[in-house]
């Protein structure tokens, strides 16, 4: 049986990053970390200011969520963020069969990387674009930057008109493949 | 001489607070500006006494208004006016208008800064005293046309700029033809928003050239000296990310032919103050003039590190027409000093800002380091400001021992909350290339592979992390006791009411 | 009995037939399509060893009546029955869709209609989880009588006991209008999806290439339509977000919501709060942290979080006790109120209403979405939504203005005269008939037009407006507000005001329903 009914004793944790690379758990809880076939302890400290720090291999790494969405995680280690979607064996199963079945999207979306006001848009609807081409000037923190685009394409839609203010992740320009 | 006795800090952030610390040393009054952005700023904090902007909104920023500037330093009687760098640092408008007014402006004098800040007067400058200079335009673009001749005589790449520009604004290299049209209009279009003026000037593009600039020090009484170089040349998009003094790339020699040429331009344009110039240097050895910034640098630390000398006292000293006493054989670079800039920005996704609140920040001072910061605990990091948080800057007796500390500094440095741009910082510090000098202003687009610095079990860690989070908040939710008997308990009164209404 | 005897041992052979019937491998094809069986959906959402199913072996297994035959299938593909979830007799039916592709014929609504009506008789919620390739065609209209009357029931039963459907796989045609018609609605994303004409037919018809998730999948429905109210990664998580849903509500409208200690202090004054909300009115802010201070520590739960953002819906607690939090968000669009949001948040009112959750509105909103597209589709009486689910509203109703609270807009959130029990402002609010500069446009039009500098006159005139007209004090002393507060004050202010109406009761006139304008 996959699942039993009490969660108590659902402990088997799979952490996928971006790139699909899993890492996983038993029991997190109980503070060990596996490497090959040793269980290695792992100390968690919370210093005065409250900063946390894992103790590993003698290793010291800061660590903090900076973002959670259900069980996507966004971890800053020494800084660095890494972004982990913390899965159940059936939802692992699941989300591998779902990659693997995954079509092409045909459409690209362009979305805001921060949020600001767009100045102008370089590119017109119809327009065959380059990877790399820049698509329209945002301005935010007082500097304008160039957008590019991700893929060759076609662009789609414009979503926005110069002088709109755009939000972070707002989908700028929608580039069919 | 005129004695300065209460300064108007006409900026915010680490300036505001390192100027204040010059002045509180020289006991001079401090001033600082409240602003309805950011009202409770850490900066105020360093003040003697807040003038408060918050009161009336207006579409210019505080820190550009200079009516109002003018107006306070008037009603509060106060003597002189330091503008840091960036806002009216390098306005003649605002210098003219303090001497105008009687107030001491801390910088130089208006004619020096219009003559610097605009490119083409400054080139000419250069020329006529024999600095050697980067081909191009000589005067402003007048059309895309002119442009497209220009560029094809001094050949592909070519750099735009803007002719009052600065700091990265405003300025794009074009590598092909079919470009410059696109590239000028985008230019063109920053810089009208930034400086509100569209003329552009162009030159020839050097690959692969250091960034080398010189300080300089001038009163006035005509004795002008430079206290060494400063090698910023780990730049993206024109922005400097970490600077050192001095730098691997002189000798004695070219520090001397550099450091005249530095000198001979300030005397050009009858300099007074501290000022900084700015060179290229190629390959072989040769070096062109690029511009000469009329105000303090964020990089000064780095000079007063190696030199021992507080450059912002000297700024309030020259103002207060003191005589420089240093001369030129008696400043030497001592050790090497390493600022890295700490920026709310996402390195990961292109450097783009970071917008949040830094909820915790923890640095260890130590006897080698300096932390040049704006910001603490409960700072907000808003998109109305440029993303520089901090400065840490580090020394050693040699170059390598300045990494050394550097890096040992940035694993203490710790900010929760926002991302920065340490991981950055170390990546380069790392680098084999930057620790045996061998780097240029295209180091970051060409010799690094990977923008930040990971650990080898980093990724583990976080997913490690994650899933410990994720496991107690399941507990959590799975132990919670709801209860539904409560929701059953009632007054007789509102059972009663609630039943007969239905 | 002879527990060796035919008698017995026939009992014995049903149940192993049920057993193949379910049998691991059955799970693993479904496994095998990203989902899970519909038997352990029903095992996850409740406690442990609660669920006691009904109508286990029923089947309409018929000879072939020239549509095609029907196989023998005990539960003709769906699971029912009745459970705990955390203590709570709860009601469900799960659609099986390795049983004749969950399709619904007679028997599998009769089903349906069994648990519906047993929810409704003991007051208890029920829950769908949706699976289903849709109707039985070789059943005919059968399957579409079942279909009514499912509908019909939803209908009788709204506003009674909660109703949740969730969504795990098809929910095509008819079969959307089920969960349309109950209070919430889960998705599962990407494998779920809702649509009246699938991609099929829409080639066929408008010749228009379109994909199953870009016309119905989770994101769409989330973002676009509105239809979906969450939207999950993952089933196991959909699942936890309904256990998670369900605990802010009573069993049926006679109760009051459910209580969790959450440990959070009472009495506290949060300094925070004071910093929050940005003196300029222009400058945006996230509302939800506004939310996250006020609130008991981590219990807000978003509803709708990704359909028009500019409105924020969500349950929480307040000292325990589950309320209703309806914020204008600053941080899009200035948090103006236009079609969509004023939809979102008229039907959340009006949820809260049912079943006695009671409502706080944290109100910074510079008025009604202006512009053609906007009064063209009839913001007009889709406003008048949001007013009608407010006005009609008899639970406790709170409201805090944090910043902006001008004209239209003003009245419809839920000011004190459509039945607001306390009203309160920060310190920061500027309450008016119209924002400042439009004011000022028209009190000082003759002074504006003959200045040298209109712009800067214009500048005073706001700047004198906002001090002396659009400001608190003034509403607070024709008592228009209830009172001005400490932004640090209130949590505190809050729980006691709750506390103080915990027994409110409005009488209404008889009446069948009121007529929202629909």
């Amino acid at each position: 049986m996959i699942f039993s009914k009490s969660k108590k004793s659902k402990q088997k944790f799979i952490a996928c990053t971006e790139n699909n690379k899993k890492y996983e758990f038993n029991k997190p809880k109980e503070l060990f970390i596996k490497q090959g076939k040793e269980n290695l302890p792992v100390e968690i400290i919370t210093d005065k200011q409250g900063f946390v720090f894992i103790i590993w291999k003698k290793k010291k790494y800061l660590v903090d969520i900076i973002d959670k969405n259900q069980n996507q995680y966004e971890i800053l280690v020494n800084g660095v963020s890494y972004y982990i979607s913390v899965e159940s064996p059936f939802s692992y199963k699941r989300r591998k069969y779902l990659n693997k079945n995954k079509k092409e999207s045909k459409v690209e979306q362009i979305h805001a990387p921060m949020p600001g006001k767009i100045i102008e848009f370089l590119v017109e609807e119809n327009q065959i674009i380059k990877e790399g081409e820049p698509l329209l000037i945002l301005e935010a923190m007082k500097m304008q930057n160039e957008i590019t685009s991700t893929i060759q394409g076609k662009i789609n839609k414009i979503n926005f008109h110069p002088d709109d203010t755009v939000m972070k992740d707002d989908i700028l320009i929608e580039v069919e493949k | 001489m005129k004695k300065i006795k209460s300064i108007l800090i006409a900026n915010r952030g680490e300036i505001a607070i390192r100027i204040s610390e010059s002045a509180k040393k020289m006991g001079i009054k401090t001033f600082g500006i409240k602003t309805s952005k950011e009202p409770s700023a850490y900066y105020l904090q360093f003040m003697d006494e807040i003038i408060d902007f918050t009161e009336i909104t207006n579409d210019i920023p505080e820190f550009l208004d200079i009516d109002r500037i003018i107006y306070s330093i008037k009603e509060f009687n106060i003597n002189a006016v330091h503008p840091g760098y960036g806002y009216l640092a390098e306005n003649p408008y605002f210098a003219q208008k303090c001497i105008d007014e009687k107030i001491i402006f801390i910088g130089p004098s208006p004619d020096s800064i219009y003559k610097l800040g605009n490119k083409t007067i400054a080139k000419q400058l250069a020329k006529s005293h024999k600095v050697p200079l980067l081909e191009g335009s000589e005067g402003n673009l007048r059309d895309t046309k002119h442009a497209k001749q220009l560029a094809k005589k001094i050949g592909y790449p070519v750099i735009l700029k803007a002719a009052s520009g600065g700091g990265g604004r405003g300025m794009r290299i074009v590598e092909k033809e079919e470009d410059i049209e696109k590239m000028l209009r985008i230019a063109q279009n920053e810089a009208e928003k930034v400086f509100a003026d569209r003329s552009m000037f162009m030159e020839k593009y050097v690959r692969n050239p250091r960034h080398i600039e010189f300080q300089i020090l001038a009163d006035h009484y005509g004795n002008i000296i430079h206290l060494g170089e400063r090698e910023c040349s780990i730049q993206r998009k024109h922005q400097k990310l970490i600077e050192e003094s001095p730098s691997i790339a002189l000798n004695d020699e070219l520090r001397a032919k550099m450091g005249e040429s530095a000198i001979n331009i300030a005397k050009a344009s009858k300099y007074r103050n501290a000022g900084t110039v700015e060179f290229l240097l190629d390959e072989l050895g040769d070096f062109y003039f690029m511009e000469m910034n009329t105000r303090i640098q964020v990089e000064h630390p780095v000079t007063e590190m190696v030199t021992g000398l507080d450059l912002v006292e000297w700024q309030i000293r020259i103002a207060q027409e003191e005589k420089l006493d240093i001369k030129q054989e008696d400043v030497k670079l001592t050790g090497w000093a390493i600022e890295c800039r700490i920026n709310a920005e996402d390195v990961q996704s292109g450097f783009t800002p970071y917008l949040g609140t830094i909820e915790k920040i923890n640095f260890a001072k130590g006897k080698n380091n300096r932390f040049d910061t704006g910001v603490t605990e409960g700072s907000n990091v808003t998109g109305s400001f440029d993303s520089m948080l901090a400065k840490l800057i580090c020394y050693g007796d040699t170059r390598e021992k300045a990494i050394n500390n550097s890096l040992l500094a940035l694993n203490k440095l710790q900010i929760q909350g926002i991302k920065t741009t340490i991981p950055f910082c170390k990546a380069v510090l790392n680098h084999p290339k930057f620790k045996k000098g061998d780097i240029s202003t295209s180091f970051i687009l060409k010799d690094m592979k990977q923008l930040y610095y990971q650990e080898q079990d980093e990724e583990m860690i976080a997913a490690f992390w994650a899933a410990l989070n994720h496991n107690v908040e399941l507990d959590i939710e799975d132990e919670t006791y709801v209860d539904y008997e409560k929701g059953k308990e009632m007054t007789p009164w509102l059972i009663n009411k609630r039943l007969k209404s239905l | 009995m002879d527990i060796n005897g035919k008698i017995y041992k026939n009992f014995l052979n049903r149940i192993d037939r049920f057993k193949i019937q379910n049998s691991p491998e059955k799970i693993k094809k479904q496994h095998s399509k990203g989902k899970l069986h519909a038997r352990e959906r029903i095992d996850l959402l409740f406690d442990k060893d609660s669920f006691e199913e009904l109508d286990a072996f029923v089947t309409s297994a018929t000879p072939d009546t020239g549509l095609g035959k029907i196989d023998e299938a005990f539960g003709d593909g769906v699971v029912i029955g009745h459970g705990r979830i955390n203590g709570r007799l709860v009601y469900i039916f799960s659609q099986d869709f390795n049983v004749m592709g969950g399709s619904l014929g007679a028997v599998h609504a009769k089903k349906i209609m069994k648990v519906q009506d047993l929810a409704l008789k003991v007051g208890a919620p029920i829950i769908g989880l949706i699976d289903s390739g849709g109707a039985r065609i070789q059943e005919g209209v059968a399957s579409l009588s079942g279909y009514t009357s499912i509908f019909h029931r939803n209908v009788q039963s709204s506003g009674v006991i909660p109703q949740i459907s969730v969504i795990l796989g098809p929910a095509a045609g008819g079969a959307v209008y089920s969960p349309a018609l109950t209070d919430f609605v889960f998705m599962a994303k990407k494998t779920s999806y809702m649509f009246i004409t699938g991609p099929n037919v829409v080639k066929e018809v408008l010749n228009e290439e379109v994909s199953f998730e870009e016309l119905g999948g989770a994101e769409i429905h989330a973002r676009k339509s509105g239809v979906a109210n969450f939207i999950y990664e993952d089933e196991e998580n959909a699942l936890l977000g309904v256990k998670k849903l369900l605990s802010f509500f009573p069993s049926n409208n006679l109760e009051n919501p459910p209580y969790i200690d959450s440990g959070t202090k009472s009495d506290e004054v949060i300094e925070k709060l004071r910093t929050l909300v940005p003196d300029d009115p222009y400058k945006p802010y996230d509302v939800k942290k506004v939310i996250e201070l006020i609130i008991d520590q981590n219990t807000f739960f978003e509803v709708s979080e990704l359909f028009a953002p500019n409105i924020v819906t969500g349950f929480a607690r307040l000292n325990g006790k589950a309320i209703g939090i309806v914020a204008n968000q600053p941080k899009v669009l200035a948090g103006v109120i236009d079609i969509n949001s004023a939809l979102k948040a008229s039907r959340f009112v009006r949820f809260c209403d049912s079943f006695n959750i009671p409502l706080l509105t944290l109100e910074d909103v510079p008025g009604f979405l202006p512009g053609l597209d906007q009064e063209h589709r009839g913001i007009i009486k889709h406003g008048a939504k949001l007013l009608f689910a407010y006005s009609e509203a008899t639970v406790p109703k709170i409201t805090v203005i944090l910043r902006k609270a001008y004209g239209g807009a003003f009245c419809v959130m839920n000011s004190k005269n459509i039945g607001g029990d306390y009203n309160f402002a920060w310190p920061t609010a500027e309450i008016a008939v119209m924002g400042p500069e439009g004011a000022v446009s028209i009190l000082h039009k003759k002074e504006l037009h003959n200045a040298d500098d209109p712009n800067k006159l214009k500048k005073e005139y706001t700047s004198k407006y906002r001090q002396e007209i659009a400001n608190p004090y003034i509403a607070d002393e024709k008592g228009y507000i209830d009172e001005v507060i400490d932004p640090a004050d209130t949590r505190k202010k809050l729980i006691t005001a709750f506390e103080s109406l915990e027994n409110k009761h409005v009488e209404q006139p008889a009446r069948k329903h009121g007529n929202i304008p629909l």
